[in-house]
């Protein structure tokens, strides 16, 4: 257990030492702020609009509170967005980087199993990708509350669904680099990752069409690559009543939002699939020639 | 004579060509083992088998009596890579204390430890500066202190001198020697081949994954030793006398080679050369050293021929 705390702590100050937390730190604050800021400007207007219309100032209701509903969605979309590409880039050479620079090969000579290397691997790249998402997460929700007084209905759900879909893609991403070269991983990951996006989209166009086959397809598409529909499970939890309602009006013609909460075998699926991945990265990674 | 190494039949393929075949390596326990062989040979190959990186396509190894998968023996075990990459982001002491660590040995024991292997490399006082700024020579001197730190009872430096400069060889000359008194196994690498003579008990040649020669320097290079006299004339009596000696190849009117048994003849030469009362210019044994012996048993370099028939090896 202490050599898998050791390589997973070798992982986050190397993350340090080479600024990598510095530089996403700082882009992910002006990221923040720019989107916060349009936010701010979104709730002047609406208030001034609201006064100009003779209407009190309370809280809105119905369709009046959708803009405000809809920035914290697509704000979080975002920062699923940005935790994904985090998740993959910041691990996408977690063991293949140390193969090809010969780094390896140094460690592997030393009492230390391969697969407890994996393991530390992983848990500090998990480690880091997961707070760094939580962090983002908490600070976008806690400035559109400050801002417009609105917090989304589950907020804790949602993120618990995003931060799962995070985990599953930096373990997909250290089998990966178990497996190919680092170039070759993330690309793979990434295409993943869009098929995963395209199933949705395929699922959501299949509703709307009353289409089994399209969404089968997508229904596929979100077994080899869950992330999407954990996405989507979040976004229900970032819905009010009223704009679930909306969606449903419109047949769930919208990609990037579900009207329905995630299955529950689609959430056992993506953490057994999680833990098949680092299990098959440690087994792979013990047997191959450095 | 108890073995640090012992292989059998070791034999590593990729991709269905053959890199080490049917390799039977014997080394005994505080021995300066030279392992010589062109490139290509397998060598780089064999010692990843014996450290457990590659896994052997079919053979035994044991190393200091157990498996190299076995975590306890690789805890005894130090390894200088040919490439000596390292964490460059790293100082010289985190890397030392990274490696001290996997290797369990305890905080306060590194701290004694680190800069002590850091001043036997040539480092001393240099150990706050990151690698990333170290040149190659102090990367590879890096390299040699994170082999020796945890104590090892058999280590592995392949090539360990490459990036050095004249004065870091001798050094690691002395690091080795210094091994071995402390009854260390080495298992040295290398293509400098009068290095490998200087430091070596035993050596074996490995040529296209196999040993065609292993012995200690003395059964290697011992036997018939060619002894060149040149005198200011070789007078018929002279050349008579020597022939008694051993057989003569004569050169010039001035030059003849006398090959004798061994070393144990030389002081007769000197003697019957005196006794003719001929001038003596210079008497010099020709021993025969490794790299006569490497061209006799190898013959081409590994890098044009040999390489083309046996394929890569990393």
């Amino acid at each position: 257990m202490s050599n898998v705390l050791l390589m997973a702590r070798l992982s986050l100050s190397e993350a340090l030492r080479k600024k990598l937390i510095v530089v996403l730190l700082v882009l992910t604050a002006a990221f923040l702020g720019f989107y916060l800021y349009g936010i701010l400007r979104l709730e002047q207007n609406l208030t001034e609009r609201a006064a100009n219309a003779g209407l009190s100032a309370g809280p809105r209701r119905g369709l009046g509170a959708l803009p405000v509903v809809y920035s914290g969605i697509f704000g979080m979309y975002l920062v699923y967005f940005l935790g994904s590409l985090m998740a993959v880039l910041s691990t996408v050479a977690s063991v293949s980087g140390d193969i090809e620079s010969g780094v390896m090969q140094s460690v592997i000579a030393r009492p230390v199993t391969r697969a407890q290397v994996v393991l530390g691997r992983w848990l500090g790249f998990t480690g880091m990708n997961v707070l760094y998402v939580l962090l983002v997460s908490v600070a976008l929700l806690t400035g559109l509350y400050l801002i417009t007084g609105y917090l989304p209905p589950n907020p804790t759900a949602a993120v618990a669904q995003i931060l799962l879909g995070i985990v599953l893609i930096t373990s997909l991403t250290v089998l990966g680099s178990t497996l190919f070269a680092t170039l070759a991983n993330g690309i793979a990951v990434f295409v993943l990752y869009g098929l995963g996006s395209a199933g949705g989209i395929l699922k959501s166009i299949g509703a709307l069409a009353n289409s089994p086959t399209m969404e089968s397809l997508g229904n596929a598409a979100n077994i080899v690559m869950p992330t999407n529909a954990l996405w989507l499970g979040a976004s229900y939890n970032l819905q009010t009543e009223g704009a679930l309602q909306l969606a449903q009006v419109a047949r769930g013609a919208n990609p990037f939002a579900s009207t329905t909460p995630i299955e529950p075998g689609v959430l056992i699926w993506a953490a057994v699939y999680t833990a098949l991945a680092v299990a098959l990265a440690m087994w792979r990674f013990s047997r191959r020639d450095l | 004579m108890t073995l640090a190494i012992q292989t059998q039949q070791l034999r590593k393929e990729y991709k269905g060509r053959a890199v080490v075949q049917g390799l039977d390596l014997e080394v005994g326990e505080g021995e300066v083992f030279g392992f010589l062989g062109p490139n290509g040979a397998g060598k780089s190959t064999t010692v990843k088998m014996l450290l457990g990186l590659v896994r052997p396509t079919s053979g035994s190894v044991r190393v200091l009596g157990g498996s190299p998968d076995d975590p306890a023996v690789r805890a005894r075990l130090g390894f200088l890579p040919e490439q000596f990459r390292f964490q460059t982001w790293m100082t010289a002491q985190e890397f030392l204390n990274f490696h001290g660590q996997l290797a369990g040995l305890k905080a306060e024991e590194l701290r004694t430890r680190i800069p002590t292997v850091l001043e036997r490399v040539g480092l001393g006082g240099r150990g706050t500066e990151a690698l990333g700024g170290y040149s190659k020579g102090m990367l590879q001197r890096a390299g040699l202190a994170g082999a020796i730190l945890a104590h090892p009872r058999l280590v592995f430096l392949d090539e360990p001198t490459s990036a050095l400069d004249p004065v870091g060889r001798v050094e690691v000359r002395e690091i080795i020697q210094e091994l071995r008194r402390e009854g260390v196994t080495v298992f040295l690498n290398s293509h400098l081949l009068s290095e490998v003579e200087q430091v070596s008990d035993r050596v074996a040649f490995v040529k296209a994954g196999e040993v065609v020669r292993a012995g200690t320097m003395n059964e290697l290079l011992g036997g018939a030793l060619p002894v060149m006299i040149k005198v200011d004339a070789l007078t018929p009596q002279l050349l008579a006398d020597l022939g008694r000696l051993g057989q003569l190849e004569q050169q010039s009117a001035q030059q003849v080679s006398v090959m004798v048994s061994g070393e144990e003849a030389i002081p007769a030469l000197a003697s019957a050369v005196a006794a003719s009362g001929a001038q003596l210019y210079a008497l010099t044994p020709q021993r025969h050293d490794l790299e006569d012996l490497f061209l006799e048993l190898v013959g081409t370099s590994g890098d044009s021929r040999q390489a083309a028939l046996t394929g890569r090896v990393a």
